[in-house]
């Protein structure tokens, strides 16, 4: 009966660890596989519960699309104890993995439309999957445009990646302030927004980051004329179970691991800001 | 079914349960709590109310989930542990910590099913205990949907008539716990029934404390977040957590890993219980505090039990049995701090 617990993980080998970000802020990918031939397939924005045994678990987003079966990335920020024992992993340990936990985007709503992402130091990772799912399905989407900024050139993650989108989406990056070698824009990511001023007419904004990032992004799209319901963000809060019943994450009424994280502005506006 | 028990028959009836485990208050230390019954120990039922509710028997202190056991540079294994089926009956519940165990299983029952939970449930029965008088100054249940003769939650239901007890089934468990004792009770007398009604009238008839306009009381806190009352009314709060602690509805937990050997890595993923009136409850690693202030706790505590859950569930999860308020060691008053909120509110202050 025990393993039928939900609070059982499923073993996972890590086999790709790669250095995003080095420094202070470092962030980490990972891609673990399950053992065992365990699994279970997820949709975009979902999060799964990780564990490195002996030191804890952490909620954190599936950076990998739906598509990719053969493993789930997660990209990670050292931060807390948990995150700082996934940061001394090395390629072959094994993590518990339990989830997946959350709703997700509604990309099949957005069909026919302009998508523009705006995600802010490691809140690329949480919107990652639905870029890289509507890139891969490019032909069910308009224009895909994607604004992304770090603290410094250093802080970009993804950065390889975001290249390679150049291909097939509008990509504008940022740092905070300028710096010799950076030659986008230099300002907070919502001054970026205001700047290239994408259109709100047929499109959908999508956007995570750190909350006084969120706040200013959500404050500038509706004055380019987004609509409440044309916007996307992901909340997090501390979680320990992902089931709705450890009691932290809640906001009012909703706990984010159940009835989030995915927001749409006119639903998240009407909670109580406890985020 | 509808039995009358002789007090001095009370521990026949328990002697008759073999195939149950027998809990019942006891006094112990200075404090009244669930004690094991063993067939030559006393069952008193005299207690006001226990200090600790009944939830241990469902949602224990300190649960483990699994073990880990790894050598370095191999995968772990897992052991998964889950707690064995039991038959255990609890004597002397009150109908507020009942009503306590339908709230716990809202909690765990629905949506994602806690195989911990359902297996300590199961198995357990409640023998309640209707209260007569209000077992203590700060007993609400009355104002909060309950009544001192429920037998929500409860699968017996007794009543002291003075010498003797009048014993109601509730549910099945409970036939079969009264069809377990057999002739040691009697049929109830027309006089039996004349005065289990008239007690019962007159248990109710209690003046109690009470929340004030209970039905709007869900709809009035979701206007009064911003008020300042919450401030000032926590301001004694010097965040001990007793309050949840003590509460009989309250579910909040934490996991974690708690290591007996550090190489090699030998340890256990374990719940506790968690509290949200800790700082650190709801600290995101980065420093981030959603409810980082003594006012967003206790709102969160009130708003949880007469707004959230009420949104959720369809019923206020607090069962009135006034513990928070009995227990504080600073004087917050959950009724005060309902009624005081509202108030404002209504009254546009």
């Amino acid at each position: 009966m025990g393993d039928n617990s939900i609070y059982q993980p499923k073993l996972a080998e890590v086999i790709y660890i790669k250095d995003e970000v080095t420094g202070e802020r470092a962030i980490k990918t990972f891609h673990v596989q399950f053992l065992n031939g365990d699994g279970f397939e997820h949709a975009c924005g979902q999060c799964a519960m990780i564990s490195v045994f002996g030191r804890g678990e952490a909620m954190i987003s599936i950076a990998s699309p739906p598509l990719i079966k053969e493993y789930k990335q997660f990209s990670i920020m050292r931060a807390g104890r948990v995150t700082s024992a996934f940061h001394e992993l090395k390629v072959g340990d094994v993590i518990g993995v339990r989830g997946p936990y959350g709703n997700s985007f509604p990309i099949g709503d957005w069909h026919g439309k302009n998508l523009v992402f705006i995600g802010g130091g490691c809140g690329l990772a949480p919107i990652w999957p639905v870029i890289q799912t509507a890139v891969k399905t490019q032909d069910k989407f308009n224009r895909i445009s994607v604004f992304y900024g770090g603290r410094s050139a250093r802080d970009i993650m993804y950065k390889t990646e975001l290249e390679q989108l150049r291909a097939n989406a509008d990509i504008y990056l940022s740092v905070d302030k300028s710096e010799e070698g950076w030659h986008e824009y230099c300002g907070f990511v919502p001054a970026n927004i205001m700047d290239k001023a994408p259109s709100a007419e047929n499109a959908v904004a999508i956007t995570c980051g750190p909350p006084i990032m969120i706040k200013f992004v959500i404050q500038n799209l509706k004055k380019l004329g987004f609509s409440d319901d044309r916007i996307y963000t992901t909340i997090e809060n501390k979680m320990k179970c992902g089931l709705g019943k450890c009691g932290r994450c809640n906001v009012g009424k909703d706990y984010v691991c159940v009835s989030g994280p995915v927001y749409s502005w006119d639903k998240l506006k009407t909670l109580p800001e406890e985020y | 079914m509808e039995r009358i028990l002789d007090k001095g028959h009370l521990l026949d009836w328990v002697a008759t349960l073999t195939a149950w485990e027998v809990f019942a208050p006891g006094f112990q230390d200075g404090i009244w709590g669930y004690q094991p019954v063993s067939p030559s120990a006393e069952v008193r039922l005299e207690h006001s109310n226990t200090v600790q509710p009944p939830k241990n028997f469902t949602f224990p202190q300190r649960e483990v989930f699994f073990t880990y056991d790894q050598i370095k540079g191999e995968a772990p294994k897992i052991a998964p542990i889950h707690p064995k089926p039991k038959q255990r009956v609890v004597f002397g519940v009150r109908p507020c910590d009942g009503r306590g165990l339908t709230r716990m299983d809202r909690v765990f029952n629905e949506q994602f099913q806690d195989s911990y939970y359902q297996t300590r449930r199961a198995g357990l029965a409640y023998v309640g205990l209707s209260c007569n008088q209000p077992t203590g100054p700060n007993c609400f249940c009355k104002s909060v949907g309950g009544s001192p003769v429920s037998s929500e939650g409860l699968d017996v239901l007794m009543t002291d008539l003075g010498d003797r007890y009048w014993v109601s089934s509730v549910t099945d468990l409970g036939l079969a716990l009264l069809e377990v004792g057999g002739s040691i009770f009697s049929e109830p007398a027309q006089e039996d029934q004349n005065q289990v009604r008239a007690t019962r009238i007159a248990a109710v008839s209690h003046p109690q404390r009470a929340v004030q306009n209970t039905a709007v009381v869900p709809s009035v806190l979701k206007e009064s977040f911003s008020s300042p009352l919450w401030a000032a009314l926590a301001q004694p709060c010097i965040g001990c957590g007793i309050c949840t602690f003590l509460c009989p509805t309250c579910h909040c937990f934490d996991i974690n890993d708690e290591n007996a050997s550090s190489s090699p890595l030998r340890g256990s993923r374990v719940r506790t219980w968690d509290n949200c009136q800790f700082p650190d409850f709801t600290m995101h690693s980065s420093g981030h505090n959603p409810r980082g202030t003594l006012a967003s706790r206790l709102r969160q505590r009130v708003c949880h039990k007469f707004q959230y859950f009420h949104e959720n569930f369809g019923v206020l999860q607090c069962t009135g049995c006034g513990r928070c308020i009995s227990e504080c060691p600073v004087g917050i008053d959950i009724l005060s701090v309902v009624n005081q909120v509202c108030s404002a509110q209504v009254n546009g202050e």
